[in-house]
This record gives structure tokens, sequence and C-alpha cells, in this order.
């Protein structure tokens, strides 16, 4: 019973088909005319056998009706062919626009909880999966219903008392699908994990690919491997076996329906309450039942498996639009006030009550150890994410007043790791359209990548190699610092940008943007203290505590973290200064 | 070599029938014996099968007809027989058949994840990682699919049809070879049609790898996404993969549905020739009513297993395309191969030229400070470069002629402006690539005669980006060092606080079931290097590499690396790959690379000298 509920109150995979529903229509249509003229053939074999040696046989009217019938049966089938790759097709490709596009308006968070290796299931898999509903499932179903309700009532026509015992195989065999497949379903569902977790071993191996050659550990790896495949081997025996023993089954019900017909209607002819062309006829129509019986067995079982993916895309394209709040276009002074800010990921506290002011136009610099949450502040103030609780304003007007486009055209943030797109350089720091030539050089001047391109043959126009693999880590992080400066921001967030740097052109790349971007509110991440001495506010950050603030001075002469970690640089900053 | 995949023109080739038989049965590998069991059990099964029809016609003519219904009976009791045998071999037919199938795509499985673990490095730098994802499991999964559904069909229905085809000529030759004739003609029709058929396949199946990959980068950038307000893009990009795809299946799919009607239309047409033939024949007195019937019978029984083929031609098609595609890596060789070592019968003069020229430049400077086991090391330099070049492509140097050599126990640094080829240089010593010219010697041995794991055994590298594994703390930890596998969770972290890890494993509370996921934002970027450090430095290698690795690790834990590291054994080489000054202050010599050359600095003055005045190409 609690089986049957959920079935119902989940969404059935036929809604699928709603929008489609003139097209389906047709398609139907046309298999079930093509399935109708098919059972005519039995119908003009009997009658032709019949009229053998008799005044009203013509051979030149059977053969015409004849091919007539296989004609239309080819043109029909054609038809339907086109029409439910067209049908398919079109329902995949809006299915994945659909979901596509739900995906695109939601929040960073969003994709980060629904994994985005299971957007991607729903994108391929689960598409293709109602595909094939789509392209041979409702085609199938329709026209083996029709079959066989044809078939039955044109077998009753001719004979209703061995039509009786023919039609006993229709339950029998129904039945032995229904006990099988209830058992293959859990089996399916296994081995659908067994291969994602062949997947999964796939993608780590080809994304670890460097690793794993450094460690020379492919034996293990390879050892994984075999023991999820062995399993996949396994399941697959396993649902062998029940394949093996149904289809005999059928076969069997099905032989045992020739044979009643040949003991039984060989009966009724040499009675002579049957003709010979009506025994022949009963013959042709068995093998046209039987195929649309096993058919919707197997069809059964589609079904159920697009149900499955129909509802896993459903949980995506469902999930509440989480549009981004806020009207207010603010131009930004470079204010940022923080108060009170605590943010929880899961289970675990990453900033807890954090409050501090920065005014326009300062530098900012964030230090603390590993893990420290500083890269989730910078998150909260690009409003990647949202905190857990506490407010975080911009001139005043809290994040979630702000409209979010305009806001984000003024805020430039560099990542810490390097996500760089498979286009042109020159598309690469032009990523936002407001972008102009004149100030992709200007941002290009000030990264100090003029060099480095005009080395390049294609100079901007040299493609960028999936992952940026193409580029080492420090013009990795320079293009990225100069896609962040192109959009002119008010507000510049560096995620550890030093990491990967060089002195030198770090030195001059923070000159550049003092001269280029006068005025702007800095904000850096960084673990070097020496860069930052300067810095009108340093924040120190630990395990999500700020634990102090000031000025370079200021926190030598009240905080002892802050001087434990000045004192693990001092060498250098001797060297360098 | 080349290790583009979607460099290859072949798959425009058309495919004759004989190199598609021996593709099949490349596949079948050593599943040759069982699938010719299995094949026996099928022809049992079919000619059983077949010689059903034949006696429901001989009965019709000899008792039907002729009102004797105790021969009826009798014929009757037989079929009932054949039936049951008909169950037995059906259920072994099935079993045999499916159990050669799933076999080998076992066998498939592995050899192509062998395969992907024998390729060198060059082959994922050069193929997009959403496009190998894609071709690894889609393309299986197409074969998965084939062996799993289509192959017992597929063999069944050819048995019988071959079957069913020797009735109709034993039965009445003439009539038999009318009959035959639409099954030729289809014959070759599908032989002239099939190389077009495989071909959209192969590009349709092409584009959805295409677009799996715009998804696999588009969802994995999506923070740059949102911060730079380009959800347009994100929209854009993949509509024009979606629409791509959408226009390559459909004609694919418009080619793949028209095959069955034609089938349909033949098989038909046969039917229609025995019809007519026969009763023509009838007339004549030629045959029999009850031979037609079983006649039509087999008709059937020859054209609908034909019609079976036709609708899995296309998924056979698509499992041969997918084939296709991944024999394209299996055929891969890996270039980096074990060769045999040429350096031994030179070493000696090798050795000495070293030593002496090794005491002009180098010994001079620090002679005092060199102990007697100092001595010994200088005797064997660990690691030397001899004339080495490295391009990624012909023509393009990343490194050009480098020479230098590395001494047991002592600390390295390299330095130098971004994209000088510090990190070529590291990936040359771990042998991610081999260098295009010149050669590298471990311990005086050509680095391409050490077996992998000898060599990745000796040396460690941690990567400047880290890569985790879905998985525990504890699994990211003891990955490649199957010793440490063993050990129970205590163990493990009394022998991580032995080795100086303690300090670094608080990072973590000590938690080695902490869960880790390769992709999310759970574990900060400097975590993930700490896993890397320690993960490296358990394996206790002759040659220990940090490239950035602790770059985006602050300061303070960073000290705390740096006393791991001084803990070494004292045959320990490292090497240090940083910008960073103070990660390297601690080296015993410091090598300045760019513009594809290695000069050594010879003072730390000297390198920071070259580090902020130097001339810089990057």
């Amino acid at each position: 019973m609690n089986k049957k509920n959920s079935v119902t109150s989940s969404p059935s995979v036929f809604e699928v088909l709603k929008p489609y529903r003139l097209l389906i229509s047709v398609l139907v249509g046309l298999a079930l005319l093509s399935n109708a003229v098919n059972l005519v053939i039995p119908q003009l074999i009997s009658s032709a056998i019949d009229a053998v040696g008799t005044a009203r046989f013509s051979m030149a009217t059977v053969v015409g009706q004849f091919f007539g019938a296989s004609l239309v049966i080819f043109i029909f089938q054609l038809l339907q062919g086109f029409m439910q790759t067209y049908v398919s097709e079109k329902v995949a490709r809006n299915l994945r626009t659909e979901l596509n596009e739900r995906i695109s308006r939601q929040r960073y968070r969003f994709i980060v909880d629904a994994d985005p290796s299971k957007l991607l299931t729903n994108l391929t898999t689960d598409v293709d999966a109602l595909k094939s509903f789509v392209a041979i499932g409702v085609v199938a179903l329709f026209s083996s219903v029709f079959v066989i309700v044809g078939a039955s009532v044109l077998l009753l026509t001719i004979d209703w008392r061995l039509a009786l015992n023919v039609l006993v195989v229709i339950p029998v065999i129904a039945g032995a699908f229904g006990v099988v497949f209830s058992r293959l379903r859990p089996l399916f569902k296994k081995n659908r994990e067994v291969i994602d977790k062949l997947n999964k071993i796939i993608n780590e191996n080809i994304l670890g690919a460097a690793l794993i050659r450094v460690l020379s550990s492919q034996t293990p790896e390879y050892e994984k491997f075999v023991v999820a495949n062995e399993r996949a081997r396994g399941l697959g025996m396993q649902i062998l076996r029940y394949f093996a023993t149904l289809i005999p089954i059928v076969v069997f019900v099905g032989n045992m329906a020739s044979l009643a017909i040949l003991v039984l209607g060989g009966r009724f002819v040499i009675d002579n309450s049957m003709s010979l062309g009506d025994f022949a006829a009963f013959n042709s129509y068995l093998s046209i039942l039987l195929f649309p019986i096993m058919v919707l067995g197997f069809v059964s079982n589609f079904i159920a498996q697009a149900s499955v993916s129909y509802r896993r895309i459903r949980e995506v394209t469902d999930a509440p639009d989480q549009p981004e709040t806020g009207t207010r276009e603010l131009q930004l002074s470079g204010h940022i006030r923080f108060d009170q800010v605590s943010l929880s990921i899961g289970e675990k506290q990453v900033l807890k009550s954090v409050s501090f002011n920065i005014l326009p136009g300062t530098k900012t610099a964030i230090i603390g150890p590993t893990a420290a949450g500083k890269t989730q502040l910078l998150y909260l103030l690009t409003g990647l994410i949202d905190p857990t609780s506490g407010q975080l304003s911009f001139d005043g007007v809290p994040m979630d007043e702000i409209h979010k486009s305009t806001f984000r055209y003024q805020v430039g943030f560099v990542f810490q790791d390097s996500i760089l797109f498979n286009i042109s350089l020159r598309d690469n720091i032009a990523f936002n359209t407001k972008v102009d030539e004149e100030m992709v050089q200007k941002a290009i001047r000030t990264a100090e990548l003029q060099d480095y391109i005009q080395s390049l043959p294609d100079g901007l126009n040299t493609m960028i190699n999936e992952r940026g693999s193409n580029l080492s880590g420090g013009q990795k992080q320079r293009l990225m610092l100069a896609r962040a400066l192109a959009l002119q921001p008010r507000i510049l967030l560096l995620d550890d940008f030093t990491a990967r740097v060089d002195t030198l052109t770090e030195q001059k790349i923070l000159d550049n943007i003092q001269r280029e971007y006068p005025g702007i509110t800095l904000l850096s991440v960084t673990q070097k203290i020496a860069p930052v001495i300067g810095y009108d506010t340093i924040l120190l950050l630990e395990e999500g505590e700020l634990l102090a603030s000031g000025t370079h001075q200021h926190l030598l002469n009240t905080s002892p973290e802050y001087v434990q970690i000045y004192t693990s640089q001092r060498s250098t900053n001797q060297l360098e200064t | 070599m080349n290790y583009n995949l979607n460099f290859d023109s072949s798959g425009d080739r058309p495919m004759s029938t004989p190199e598609m038989f021996r593709k099949i049965w490349q596949l079948v590998g050593n599943e040759k014996s069982s699938l010719i069991i299995a094949l026996v059990v099928i022809i049992v099964n079919s000619l059983l099968n077949l010689i059903a029809p034949f006696l429901i016609g001989d009965a019709v003519d000899k008792f039907v007809q002729t009102r004797e219904y105790p021969g009826v009976i009798r014929y009757g009791i037989i079929l009932l027989v054949i039936f049951i045998l008909v169950v037995v071999s059906g259920y072994f037919q099935t079993q045999l058949m499916g159990q050669v199938g799933q076999r080998m795509l076992f066998n498939l499985r592995n050899a192509l994840f062998t395969k992907l673990q024998e390729l060198p490095f060059s082959f994922f730098n050069q193929n997009k990682s959403g496009d190998l994802i894609s071709r690894i499991n889609s393309d299986t999964e197409k074969i998965n699919q084939f062996f799993s559904h289509s192959l017992i069909q597929f063999a069944g229905s050819m048995v019988s049809m071959v079957g069913a085809a020797a009735f109709l000529l034993s039965i009445n030759f003439t009539l038999g070879v009318a009959a035959l004739v639409p099954g030729i003609v289809l014959w070759l029709f599908t032989r002239w049609v099939s190389p077009f058929v495989k071909k959209q396949n192969a590009v349709s199946l092409k584009s959805g790898g295409q677009l799996s990959a715009e998804i696999q980068e588009s969802l994995s950038n999506f923070k740059i996404i949102v911060a730079f307000n380009r959800r347009d893009y994100f929209r854009q990009k993949f509509e024009e993969a979606n629409v791509d795809n959408y226009r390559k299946s459909l004609k694919a799919g418009f080619i793949n549905t028209s095959l069955a009607p034609v089938y349909g239309l033949l098989a038909n047409i046969g039917q229609l020739i025995v019809l007519a033939f026969g009763i023509y024949l009838i007339l004549n007195g030629l045959f029999t009513v009850g031979l037609l019937i079983s006649f039509l019978s087999y008709i059937v029984l020859f054209y609908n297993p034909l019609r079976q083929i036709a609708s899995l031609w296309s998924s056979f098609q698509v499992a041969l395309a997918s084939w296709d595609r991944i024999s394209m890596i299996l055929v891969l060789k890996n270039d980096l191969e074990i060769i045999e070592d040429q350096t031994v019968e030179k070493l000696v003069q090798q050795q000495n030229a070293t030593v002496t020229e090794f005491s002009k430049s180098t010994i001079s400077g620090m002679n005092d400070k060199l102990t007697a086991n100092d001595r010994a090391s200088i005797e064997r330099p660990v690691l030397v470069f001899e004339e080495v070049s490295f391009a990624y492509t012909p023509g393009k140097n990343i490194l050009t002629r480098i020479n230098f050599e590395l001494l047991q126990g002592k600390t390295y640094a390299f330095v130098g402006p971004t994209g000088g080829g510090k990190t070529t240089t590291a990936s040359l010593i771990s042998r991610l690539f081999d260098p295009v010219n010149g050669r590298i010697l471990l311990h005086g041995k050509d680095l391409r005669s050490y077996s992998h794991e000898e060599r990745a055994q000796r040396i460690g590298f941690i990567l400047q980006e880290p890569v985790l594994f879905t998985g525990t703390l504890r699994e990211n930890i003891v990955y490649g060092n199957p010793e440490l596998q063993l050990l129970s969770n205590d163990s493990l972290l009394e022998l991580l606080h032995n080795e100086g890890l303690g300090g670094l494993m608080n990072r973590f509370n000590n938690d080695l079931e902490m869960e880790i996921n390769a992709s999310g934002d759970g574990v900060s970027l400097g975590q993930r290097q700490l896993i890397a450090f320690i993960r490296a430095v358990l394996r206790r290698p002759d040659v220990l590499i940090l490239d950035e690795a602790t770059a985006n690790i602050d300061t303070v834990t960073e000290q705390l690396l740096g006393e791991v590291l001084a803990k070494l054994p004292t045959t320990t080489t490292r090497i240090v790959i940083a910008h960073r000054l103070n990660t390297i202050e601690n080296a015993d010599e410091i090598f300045f690379v760019n513009s594809g050359k290695v000069t050594r600095a010879g003072s730390m003055q000297q390198a920071v000298e070259l580090l902020l005045h130097g001339q810089r190409v990057s």
C-alpha cells in the first residue's frame, strides 16, 4: 500500500509528454495505423488460401491488396520513425535547456549542495533515459496494447472457442513478467550504483592523473577498479539468470498456445466447424500476438527506469528558485561593514561573530592560518554565500537589499584557485560583456601581462586550454587579476594572489593598481606581512574568529598571535627590505 | 607522441564487413571457446524452434486434411516434448551467451582502465578531461547496452535466420530461393548504408561528448559565472552545445529509424512472393496447402529475426562507433618506455668528469663545512641534468640544454619568475614527461631505465595543485603507501607524531576519519596542501620536490613544515620551488630558472638580486 502511495504522489513520467500532446498524438496515430494495417495481412493470407481452387480466386487481387498493404505500412512506419526521433530529441533538448536555465538562475550554494557531478548525470544520463522513453517506450506501449486488443478481437471473431484457449497466454505471460521484474528492479538499482562507482574511479583517475603517475599508484587504483568491476559483472550475471529463466518460460507459454491451436483447432477443422484458412490465420495471429506481450513486459521496466530519472530531474527543476534578492542599485563607495557575521557550512562553524569596518579607498589585509575562514569571508563579500547570522552592508545598505548585478560590476574578485575558460585570452579577460578594448588593455598593463601576450604568436586571440593547462601558475593568477580589473571595480578582492606571483611582479602590480585604479578599495587575503605593512588595516583571523585588527604597528603592540606570525617571517622581511 | 584523441580522422573511413568482423573477434578476446559452446546451444535451440512449424504443417497435411484426429494428437505429444526441450536449451542459450557478454565487458573495462593507468601524463594534458570522462563512461555504457541486451538476441536471430533459410530451401528449393531474394536485397542494402549509418552515429556521439565536457566545465566554474554576472554565458555556451547535439542526434536518429521500415517492407514482399508463387504451385499441383502454411511460418521465422537484427543494427552500429572511440585509446602506447640503461660503461668516466668539475665550482666555496658523509655523497650526485631540452609543442622550447647536478642530503631552491620553467623542470624529474633532448640521471642511471615503481619510490613530488580523493583524511594520507594502510588509526597517529607531523595533524584535530570531498569546498586550499605534504613525506623519498607546495599555507604552519623537512633523513635531497624567499633561505644552493635556462645563483643575496632586477621573460 505504501509503495502505491509513493508512486502516485511522485510526478508521473507521462507528465513529460504534456507539452507535446499534439506531436505525441500524431506519433501514436501513425504507429496505430501501421499496426492496424499489419493486422490485415494474415486475413489476406487466410482468405487467399481459402479461395484457392474456387472461382472467386484472383491472383491479381491477392497480389495487389497484399502489396498495397505492405506499402502503406512502410510509409506509416517511416513517418512514425521520423516522428519519434523528432519528438524524443525535442523533448531531450528542451529538458536540458529547462534544467540548465534553472541551474543558471540558482545561487552558488545550490550548485555546491547539489553536487556538480550529480547535476551532470541529470543533464546527460537522466535526460537520455527520458529520451529513450519517448522514442521507444511511448510508441511501444500504445502499439502493443493496440495490437494485443486488436489481435484478440480478431481471434474472437474468427472462432471464440479456440480464441479463449489461446488468449489464456496473455495473463500468464504478464504474470511472469510482473514477478521477474519486481525482483529485477532492486538489482537494476544496485547495478546503476556500481556503474556510478566505476565511473567515479575513472573520473578520479583522469583528474588525478599527475599525482597517480608521481606516486606510481596505478596498482592500488587498479585493484579498487577491479573490485567494482567484479561486482558489476556479478550483478550482470544475476540479472542475466532472471532473464534466462523468464524468456524460455514466455516462449514455452507461447508454444503451448500453438499446440492448442493444432490440437483443438485441428479438431474443429476435422469437425468442419472451422475452415483451414481460419486455422492458418490463427497461427499467424498468434505470432503477432506474442511479440507485443513481451514488448509490454520490457516497456514496463523501461517506464520504471525513466520514472526514476524523471523524478531526479524534477528535483532540480522543482527546486525553488533562489532569485537574488535586492533591488537597490548602489554606486559603491567602498564602505564595507561586517556586523556580527557568523557562517556555518554543514556542522562546521567557519566564521564566528565577525565585526569590522572598512572605509572607502583604504587597503585592508586579512591574514591568518590555514582554514581560518579567510576565503569564505571573501565569498560572503561577493554574495556567493550568505551569512548564517549577522549582517554585512555596503554604504550602510544591507547585502540582501542590494541589486546584485549592478553590485557585481563594481566588485572584482581574484579567486585563489585558477578558474579559466576554454576560450580566447581576450574573452577570458573581457569575461564580462560590459568590458571594452580599452579596459582590457588597461587591465593587461596593470597585471603585467603585456610582455607575455606580446610573446604569443596569436596574442590576445590565443586559446586557453581547459583549466588553463597551457599557462603557468603565476600567469593564471595574473590573468585572473586582469579579468577582475577589467570590470573597473570599486572594490578589489584578492585571495592569496601573491602566493603564485613572484615578489618583483607583485610589487609592480600593486603599484600599477594604485596608479591606474585610484580610489579603489582593496581587500587582500595574504600570507605575507611584509607587503601589507603599510596597509590601513590588517585583520587577523584564526579559526573563524577575528582575533585582532588595526595597523601593523598597533598589532605588533597588542597581539601576541600577530607577533608570532611576524617573527616567523622576519628573516625574509629583512632580506626584502 | 600525439595523444589528442580528437585529432584522428579515421572515423570518416568506411569500414568493410571483414574488418568489422575482425573487430568483433578482437572484442571476443579469450572468450572464443565459451562463445563456440554458446553458439552450439543457440543452434540447437533454433533448430528445435524451427522443427515445430514443420511438424504443424505436416500434421495439417497428413491428419487434419485427412481427418485423422489420433495422428493430430500424436504430433501434439511430439511437439510438447520439443517445446520442453526448447525451454531447457533456451535457458542455457541465454545463460551462456550472456555470461560471455558479461565477461567480455568485464575484460574490456579492465583493459581500458589498465590503459588509462599506463598512458603518460601527456595524454591527460592533451585531452579535455570532460571529453575523456564522457568517452569512457558513456561509450562503455553503450557497449554494455549492446552486450547485456542485444548480443543474445543478435546471435539467436542470426542462427534462426540461417536455419529458417535452410528449411525454406529444403522444403521447396525454387520457392525458397524466390522467398529469400528480398533478403539478399536487404543484405546488399545494409552493406551499402552501414558506413554512413555508423558515421552519423559517431558524429552524434562526439557531439554528446562535447556537450558533457561543456556541462562539466560550466558547473565547476560556477563561482566565476556568478561573481562576474555571466549567467548568460553559462546558458549561451550550454545552449550552443545543446543545439549542436540536437541537430546531430536528430540526423543520426532519422537514419537509424528509417532502417526498420525498409526491412519490414522487404519482409512483407518476401511473404507476398511465397503466397503468390505458392498458390501458383498449388494450382499446378506441385505444392500442398499444409506445406504452404509451414512455409509461411518459416518466412516469418526468417524475416522476423532479420527485422530484429535491423532494430539491433543501429545499436550494433552505435556499439561499434563506441568501440572505435575506445580503441583509439587502447591503441595508444606509452611513450615513456623503460629503456635499457646505457650509462653504465660511461659511468666511471663521467663521474670523474663531474667530480672534477664539481670541485672546481662548488666545493671550494663550502669546503670547510663538509663532513665525511657529505664527501661520500659528492662522489655520487643524486640527480644530474645533462643537456636537457624540453618542449610541449615541437619548436617551442620551455627548457633549453639544461645542465646541473644535485647532491645527496642537500636542499636546493629553484627560484625564478612565473612561467620560467620551474614546474616543467620538476615534472621532468618525476618523469611526467621525458626530455626532448638530453637525459636525466638518477643515482648515475638514466631516469628512464627505472621501473615506474622504483622511480616513484625514490622521487617525491608535491604538486602545485594538490590532488585529493573523495574519502577520509586517512585514505588520502596513506594513499600510495601500502605498508601504512595496514596500521590502525592509533598507530598511524603515533607514527605521524614520531615523524614530526603531529603539529600538522593538529590542524585537522587529529581526526583521521574526517570526510574529504575531491571537488567540494569543504577543505581549504592550504589544508589540501598540508595533506599532500604529509602524504609525500611519509613515503620517505630520496628526492623530495615541493612545487610551490606551501604557497597557500600560513607562515606559522610553514615553519612547522620547515621543521619536518629538517627532520627528514640526512640522505634526502630536497628541491624547493618557490618565489617566497623565506621558504628558500635554508637552501644549500639556489638555482635561478628563467626563459628556458637554469643558472646557479651563488648566494642568497645574488638570488634576490636576480629575482628583483634580473631580466625576466615570461
